[in-house]
């Protein structure tokens, strides 16, 4: 009897085919919205990975031991060649850059900028640190340049100086000395934020170096191909690194992004089941209008013998069948749209108002989808479950019916 | 700084009583390089010891201290404050690359940690490196004879930084007397503008040479903020103690 | 027919099948509810987002000699300000008002010298909820201060430590005094926790000889969303004549960015709810009027004229539409009702996720206060009734066009 009650299922179901078309529609939209809003979901993410990582965290840093809680400019990494071609030799490396910083005082004059100074290697730095890219005047430092800087708006503005200008940075050197320096401006940089833009002065790591007398590098920044591959490409990359150096993520580096981050990701999966609730309240009610106008069709089943059971496998199978067909009108629908998130992304700008600079990082409020293998598993479990789930009642009610008294009762 | 080029001009003007020449009363102009010679190698005196007072101009007030000070060489100095009573005893050691402050009122010794000795001084318009650096007039700069000034009498002389200098000055402009004391210094920022100008005045001797005891400060962007240093007393080239610049002194200076 | 009495047949028709109707109805009901569920829960992220910005540092407004954000000087002060607060105090829209000194400075445990960030504030002021210091152990004694984690760790500060402090005053003289730790902080602030020491108002105004001054006001307002006409009031007031009086949106435009991108992620998604409940409706609602062909079928026969039918099933959509809204929009109010005052926790909620987070310089305890505002229910009961009857239309006006005897045999 087991097959005979799919065959029944297979066969009802396309007997009714407005009422199977309904279904598998309204099923088959459910499952869009689902797909469409996972990918989402999953978008977000990697929209604040970016944020943390292009903010010049990069996804993993190698820094030196104790940084993490003095982060004082002037500790140095115990064997930078080391940590660098450790970094360069991992897999799925994007791009690798290192890094120096010294507290120094820019004048021009009388005027006065307190800031940190950092020394950068000026053919990777722009592929690490995204804001380097928004030069208002001027241009980037050239790599093998010598005693040029690039500094933000506000620093150019407060010392009173143009493109194009010498300014005189000193710093305290290696045995406590003073040194001094001069350097030209030769790129002017804004972010949209003025604490940034104030705090902005990138030279090369030869001028830092030469300035400080502190040798070698400070960090080594990376940036992956894969950001989800933060943590488990730093247990590759923790052993390789100098005694005493350690590997942070982007998320230790950079708490707020990551803290973001975990709570959107708490949000989202709160909406994502929002859906599938109503996905599962609107087929479930579906699929009860329908067996309830199938009453006289399941009391003659069952006077004519079909077992409880049986009707419930029925029920359950016809859900199925309707799940599955629902599951693939909703990935037929869902995927083109997920394919367009993916690649043109949703561009948050024409709904904002400002323009977006966050945690002095200017980044262009682009959420790409997320495309995958993942979207066929899901859209099935959603769609298969959902119905399953929802043809649950109905097959007990189904079960249920006195076939003396539904066929009794008139339509 | 101000004191190292007091010094310098007071030194000049000791060497000129000894030469006991007259300066020509038909203006030729004068060997400039032998001035910032002269004024360069007789900076360096192998000490003093001073009484000055300091006042300082701001958008908000005026606030005047008076200080006693020992210096050696160009690495130790060592300065109290002495009015007002409020501040008196307060002083600051200078040794090398390290500077401390004492504080009496709280009787603590504190270190300036490096990064904070690149600003200003005191609260004052000087800054630390122009206490701390010592940039040679004679060889950063490139001198010349500007042109001659009636009134004041003396000579402008213009002094252009050598290219491979670092420092914040790209010009100087100096006004220097006959009798060869500073007048007028007008430093010129790296893009070639005023940022600040020195006046000298208040001719006297003081400690057996004639100088410019009095000197302001005063910066051109900065709403009507000045600094003046007059000197009160100075001693040169006197022995000083070994233990003056030391932790342990400073802490007595009460 | 007239209008009222096809309303009426429609809703008797509708209960003469108690169970397809209560059955749409729950469906349609708890689409509503979660729908305006969400949205509550929407308006409570906005405010707490709001209030986690803005609560610690920024306030809502801020007042400033003019130049003071550029440089930070210490002589750049507000004066008068026992009369600012008094005149700020006594406006309506002003919740709280209060100042804020703020000194760059020396800090000494030993003898080695660490640069820190001196903080004036009114211990009561800001250790209210929400607020900078709340739950800090506020010093009840003079001389006493209150130092950021961070910054004691890399001084090597415990608490109970005597430090010595180090700074300019307003006038340019030399502040110093020696201060115990009370407490050691973690504030909702970045910079506090790694720069800060908290000193009580009326002594860093005596330390830093400003007497009746501060660098900073900052004022909450009473309504949230009207803070940018607050801020334009406020700064014509006479006590406030030469200062700067800005609102936060002003001073931290990075954060209404964050706000921004949070809105319109939260839009963007609600508006996918919407459509997944109304595809819940639209489907309802065709399930049912298709499954009724033998019963128009029937209508028909006895004669029943088309336009007639077409009426009565769009009238049964509307109230089969009005009561599952009219369940939901009262189910979703009682959430509302019940989780206001409250709160709800919202790492509970979720199942997981941080119930502290750190994040923009501060860091954030994860309690949300649903909320509704009349037009968000205005217009999901309109998306509802508007979706029934479309979706209606169809079944409608294809029963209308049914041949009888074909329909009675179906």
């Amino acid at each position: 009897m087991a097959w005979v009650s799919s065959k029944y299922a297979f066969r009802s179901v396309g007997r009714n085919l407005r009422r199977t078309a309904l279904s598998v529609l309204g099923i088959g939209i459910g499952c869009t919205l689902a797909l469409v809003t996972e990918s989402i979901n999953r978008g977000r993410d990697e929209l604040f990975a970016r944020m943390g990582a292009y903010s010049g965290a990069g996804h993993l840093r190698v820094v030196p031991g104790g940084w993490r809680l003095r982060r004082d400019p002037r500790l140095r990494l115990a064997d930078g060649k080391r940590d660098l071609e450790a970094a360069r030799s991992l897999p799925g490396v994007a791009a690798v850059t290192v890094r120096a910083r010294a507290q120094v005082l820019l004048a021009m004059g009388t005027h006065v900028v307190p800031l940190e100074m950092v020394g950068v290697d000026p053919e990777n730095e722009p592929r690490t640190y995204r804001f380097v890219q928004n030069l208002e005047e001027g241009r980037y430092l050239a790599p093998g340049e010598s005693g040029a800087a690039v500094v933000g708006r506000a620093v150019a503005e407060r010392l009173r100086a143009e493109l194009d200008d010498d300014i005189l940075a000193t710093a305290v050197g290696k045995d406590g000395d003073i040194e001094a320096a001069l350097f030209r401006i030769v790129g002017i940089v804004a972010t949209g934020s003025e604490d940034l833009d104030a705090s902005i002065c990138q030279v090369t790591l030869d001028d830092l170096e030469a300035l400080t007398g502190l040798p070698s590098v400070a960090e080594v920044a990376v940036i992956l191909e894969d950001w989800q591959a933060s943590e488990s490409t730093r247990a590759l990359l923790a052993p390789r690194v100098a005694p005493g150096d350690e590997v942070l993520t982007w998320g230790e580096i950079a708490p707020e992004f990551q803290g973001h981050m975990e709570q959107d990701k708490a949000a989202s999966r709160f909406i994502g089941f929002l859906i599938i609730v109503i996905v599962l309240l609107g087929v479930a009610s579906a699929q009860l209008a329908a067996v309830l106008e199938r009453r006289r069709e399941f009391a003659v089943l069952s006077a004519l013998g079909m077992q409880a059971g049986h009707m419930v496998r029925l029920v359950l199978q016809e859900g199925l069948t309707l799940g599955f067909f629902g599951g693939a009108l909703g990935f037929a629908l869902g995927a083109p749209l997920v394919w367009h998130l993916a690649s043109a992304g949703l561009d948050f700008r024409e709904y904002m108002g400002s323009s977006y600079s966050f945690q002095g990082v200017v980044l262009e409020p682009i959420l790409y989808g997320d495309f995958g293998i993942w979207m066929i598993p899901y859209v099935l479990l959603i769609a298969v479950g959902a119905t399953l789930a929802a043809s649950l009642y109905p097959a007990w009610f189904a079960a249920r019916t006195d076939p003396a008294v539904a066929l009794r009762v008139a339509q | 700084m101000a004191r190292a080029r007091l010094l310098r001009a007071v030194a000049l003007s000791a060497s000129i009583s000894l030469f006991s020449g007259t300066v020509e009363s038909f203006q030729k102009p004068p060997d400039v390089e032998a001035i910032l010679t002269h004024l360069d190698d007789l900076y360096r005196s192998k000490s003093s010891t001073s009484r000055m007072e300091i006042r300082v101009v701001s958008r908000r007030t005026t606030r005047t201290l008076r200080l006693k000070a020992w210096s050696r060489g160009e690495e130790e100095v060592l300065v109290v404050i002495e009015e007002p009573a409020r501040e008196a005893g307060t002083a600051t050691l200078r040794v090398g690359d390290n500077l401390w402050n004492y504080l009496p009122r709280i009787a603590r010794t504190i270190r300036v940690p490096p990064a904070m000795m690149l600003g200003s001084w005191m609260g004052t318009d000087f800054t630390n490196d122009d206490l701390v650096k010592e940039s040679s007039l004679h060889k950063d700069f490139v001198s010349r004879v500007e042109r001659r000034s009636e009134d004041p009498k003396g000579w402008w002389l213009t002094l252009e930084v050598k290219p491979e200098v670092v420092g914040r000055w790209a010009k100087i402009e100096f006004l220097v007397s006959d009798d060869w004391l500073p007048i007028e210094e007008r430093h010129f920022d790296r893009k070639g503008r005023l940022a600040r100008t020195m006046r000298f005045d208040e001719v006297k001797t003081l400690g057996g040479r004639r100088l410019p005891a009095r000197l302001v400060l005063t910066p051109t962007d900065a709403e009507g903020q000045s600094t003046e240093l007059r000197y009160l007393e100075i001693d040169f080239d006197v022995p000083i103690a070994d233990d003056t610049f030391s932790l342990s002194r400073l802490e007595q200076t009460r | 027919m007239v209008a009222g009495s096809t309303l009426r047949i429609a809703w008797r028709n509708l209960w003469r099948n108690r169970r397809r109707t209560s059955l749409a109805v729950a469906a349609i009901g708890l689409s509503v509810a979660l729908v305006l569920a969400y949205y509550s829960l929407l308006r409570a992220y906005a405010d707490w987002v709001l209030a986690t910005l803005t609560g610690p540092m920024l306030g809502h407004v801020q007042v400033h000699a003019p130049e003071w954000r550029k440089d930070r000087a210490m002589d750049r002060t507000i004066e008068d300000v026992a009369s600012i607060l008094d005149a700020l105090r006594r406006d309506p829209e002003v919740a709280s008002a209060t100042v804020r000194v703020y000194a760059p400075a020396l800090a000494a445990l030993g003898e080695e010298g660490f640069a820190v960030i001196v903080m004036g504030v009114d211990w009561e002021a800001e250790s209210r909820p929400g607020r900078l210091l709340a739950g800090a152990p506020t010093p009840r004694s003079r001389g006493r201060v209150l130092m950021g984690r961070a910054l004691a760790e890399m001084m090597g500060v415990r608490e109970g430590d005597e430090i010595a402090l180090v700074g300019q005053g307003a006038d340019g003289s030399l502040a110093n005094d020696l201060v115990q730790v009370q407490g050691l902080i973690e504030t909702p602030v970045d910079f506090v926790n790694r720069q800060g020491i908290v000193l009580e108002i009326g002594e860093a105004q005596t330390l830093f000889a400003m007497p009746d001054e501060a660098h900073e006001v900052v004022v909450h307002a009473r309504d949230p969303d009207a803070v940018e006409l607050l801020a334009s009031k406020l700064a014509g007031l006479p006590n406030l004549a030469g200062t700067e009086v800005l609102d936060w949106q002003t001073l931290a435009p990075e954060m209404v960015s964050l706000i921004e991108i949070i809105e319109v992620a939260g839009v963007f998604a609600l508006v996918l709810i919407f459509v997944a409940a109304s595809a819940g409706v639209a489907n309802t609602m065709l399930m049912a009027t298709f499954e009724r062909t033998h019963e128009f079928g029937m209508l028909l026969a006895l004669g029943a004229a088309p336009g007639c039918i077409v009426r009565m099933i769009l009238a049964e959509s509307v109230a089969l539409g009005l009561t599952g809204a009219a369940l939901g929009g009262t189910l979703g109010l009682l959430f509302v009702a019940v989780t206001h005052e409250t709160g709800l926790d919202f790492a509970a909620l979720t199942g997981g996720g941080p119930t502290e987070l750190s994040f923009a310089g501060l860091s954030w305890s994860m309690r949300f206060y649903p909320s509704l505002a009349a037009g968000d229910v205005g217009r999901t009961i309109l998306a509802v009734l508007v979706t029934s009857l479309i979706a209606s239309i169809w079944p409608a006006f294809r029963a209308a066009r049914l041949e009888p005897a074909r329909a009675l045999r179906d």
